[in-house]
């Protein structure tokens, strides 16, 4: 019964919004008029408001109008709900397109994201930023791993691997390790995926130097256990200044004073103590201090 | 990421947009950046407020209800470590929860006292349990009235509303995620990706209220699908 009146009521809604308001210019009060009409279709069988959904699609509806009814679609179990989103997704642009294939990933229809591989071939930057964040939502990691595996532009590989990277798909990334020229979206996508342990190989892997240096810087920022004595080991085993150089940020970045004021103590150089000085200035460290007194009895 | 990056962001100044993106990111998911943050936020305010006036009068009821939220949850949970009594649906969340053996731990949020809060105990719940339905329900209900009720104005209250829906939302997707309820756990991604787009400080207060229309209108939408399904449910049984 109470399903019966509420489609009585959305339908009410909807030939009210339509007809009696048809004089009416303030097209803004219909609209949310038709919004809570579709609003209301969700409680109603789905085989008698996919109609209705579609009827909203095919009219002369604003956009709003449309990409409500849209959400509507992705929520409606029936796989005509997702023939009809695919078809938006094909033949429609703008914004509209974009929350088709938005809602292609919240119905998660494995036909319907299938189809998406077309619709990003043939799409715009945004149509296939759009396309990624459908997979992301469908939790489809075919999907994005078959752009970050296929495409040749640097852009789109590094939103494919940086959506790996929010979707955990930590095994996929490792796959992608070893393709040329990508080590820096790859070392970013490890920090957001917190792969701490990948990093670390990546970091002690002296065949890329480029990617070496920033895994190095990156270990900081992951800040896992252990990682800020792996740093102080890293400056120790090497006399490149560039890599000293990465250790030492990793270690600001971590905030790992101990491993900066240990490597003081240790060296020698003036110079280099000058400089492990000055990170322990930046870190605003208790340790500086020590140093300070220590240099002043000295003066003694 | 260093307080002077956050005091930028607070600025809108110096930063990439896709360091914007990157640090309100943060701010969703690092509850220590969130909190930095947050300081930040009471101070620059504090510097950008030469007077001081009389907040207007429904913040002030806001507070006292705030308060007296505070006051009774204290008092709840000093009774009952579990459960509050605020919200008698949740509490018969919690009941059923209880009754087949899932420890439930509520609390309430210190800023936003609101926000009913899903411990990492409840991540282990089943998504089809009712305890979970009714939980989600409370935080969908919850996070549409907080985003209602929040002037597009007090960015800083915003932030961090916005930030405690997302932490709450995240956990709600695992729970689904990983109990098989991929309908719901595709809605909760959705959302988040609208989530993340209204932290961000340099969306603009025309497209803040259209994505915040659009998402209070989906927000609707699935209460009123799980409603629909729990009565269908119960039909059933």
């Amino acid at each position: 019964m109470n399903t019966v009146l509420r489609l009585l009521v959305a339908t009410f809604i909807l030939l009210a919004a339509n007809s009696a308001y048809a004089q009416d210019e303030d097209t803004s009060e219909k609209d949310q008029l038709k919004i809570v009409a579709l609003e209301a279709l969700i409680a109603a069988p789905p085989e008698r408001a996919l109609p209705r959904v579609r009827k909203i699609l095919e009219g002369n509806n604003s956009d709003e109008v449309k990409e409500s009814a849209l959400f509507i679609l992705s929520q409606i179990d029936l796989p005509e709900a997702q023939t009809l989103l695919v078809e938006m997704a094909m033949q429609t642009s703008g914004e509209l397109q974009l929350e088709a294939i938005q809602m292609i990933g919240i119905g998660g229809d494995p036909t319907a994201l299938s189809e998406l591989s077309r619709v990003y071939e043939v799409g715009d930057i945004d149509v296939r930023e759009a396309v990624l964040e459908a997979y992301m939502i469908a939790d489809n990691v075919e999907g994005v791993m078959a752009v970050a595996m296929t495409t040749e532009v640097e852009e789109e590989f590094e939103a494919a691997v940086e959506m790996l990277a929010i979707m955990d798909a930590t095994e996929e990334l490792r796959g992608l390790r070893n393709r040329p020229g990508m080590s820096a979206n790859l070392v970013e996508a490890f920090i957001i995926s917190d792969d701490s342990e990948m990093l670390l190989e990546m970091a002690m892997d002296g065949s890329n130097r480029e990617q070496q240096i920033e895994a190095i810087e990156a270990l900081g920022i992951v800040d896992a256990a252990g990682t800020g004595t792996t740093l102080v080991e890293i400056y120790k085993g090497t006399d490149d200044e560039e890599i000293r150089e990465a250790a030492l940020s990793g270690m600001l970045i971590a905030d790992y004073d101990e491993g900066v004021l240990e490597l003081y103590r240790s060296s020698q150089d003036p110079g280099e103590k000058s400089e492990l000085l000055q990170y322990l200035t930046i870190m605003d460290s208790d340790a500086i201090w020590e140093i300070i007194d220590a240099a002043l009895e000295d003066e003694r | 990421m260093n307080d002077e990056t956050l005091t930028l962001y607070y600025y809108n100044d110096g930063l990439t947009p896709r360091e914007r993106e990157k640090i309100a990111s943060s701010l969703a998911t690092d509850q220590d950046v969130a909190r930095r943050y947050q300081a930040i936020c009471r101070q620059l305010d504090r510097l950008s407020s030469p007077a001081i006036t009389a907040p207007p009068s429904d913040m002030v009821e806001r507070w006292h209800d705030s308060l007296h939220r505070a006051a009774r949850a204290e008092y709840s949970v000093a009774k009952k470590p579990v459960v509050h009594t605020w919200s008698f649906i949740w509490g018969a969340a919690v009941t059923a929860a209880l009754a087949i053996g899932i420890g439930i731990g509520i609390f309430i949020s210190g800023d936003n006292p609101s926000q009913a809060i899903m411990s990492d105990s409840m991540v282990a719940s089943n998504p089809n349990s009712n305890a979970f339905v009714r939980g989600l329900q409370v935080h969908l209900r919850e996070s549409e009235q907080g985003l209602s009720a929040t002037p597009f104005s007090a960015t800083a209250d915003r932030t961090l509303l916005i930030t405690d829906i997302i932490e709450q939302n995240r956990r709600y997707e695992k729970v689904a995620q990983q109990n098989d309820s991929h309908g719901l756990a595709r809605v909760l991604r959705a959302f988040d990706l609208v989530l993340v787009q209204l932290a961000a400080e340099d969306i603009t207060p025309e497209e803040a209220e259209a994505l915040q229309a659009k998402l209070l209108f989906e927000l609707n939408v699935v209460l009123t699908k799980l409603s629909r399904d729990t009565s269908d449910e119960a039909l059933s049984i």
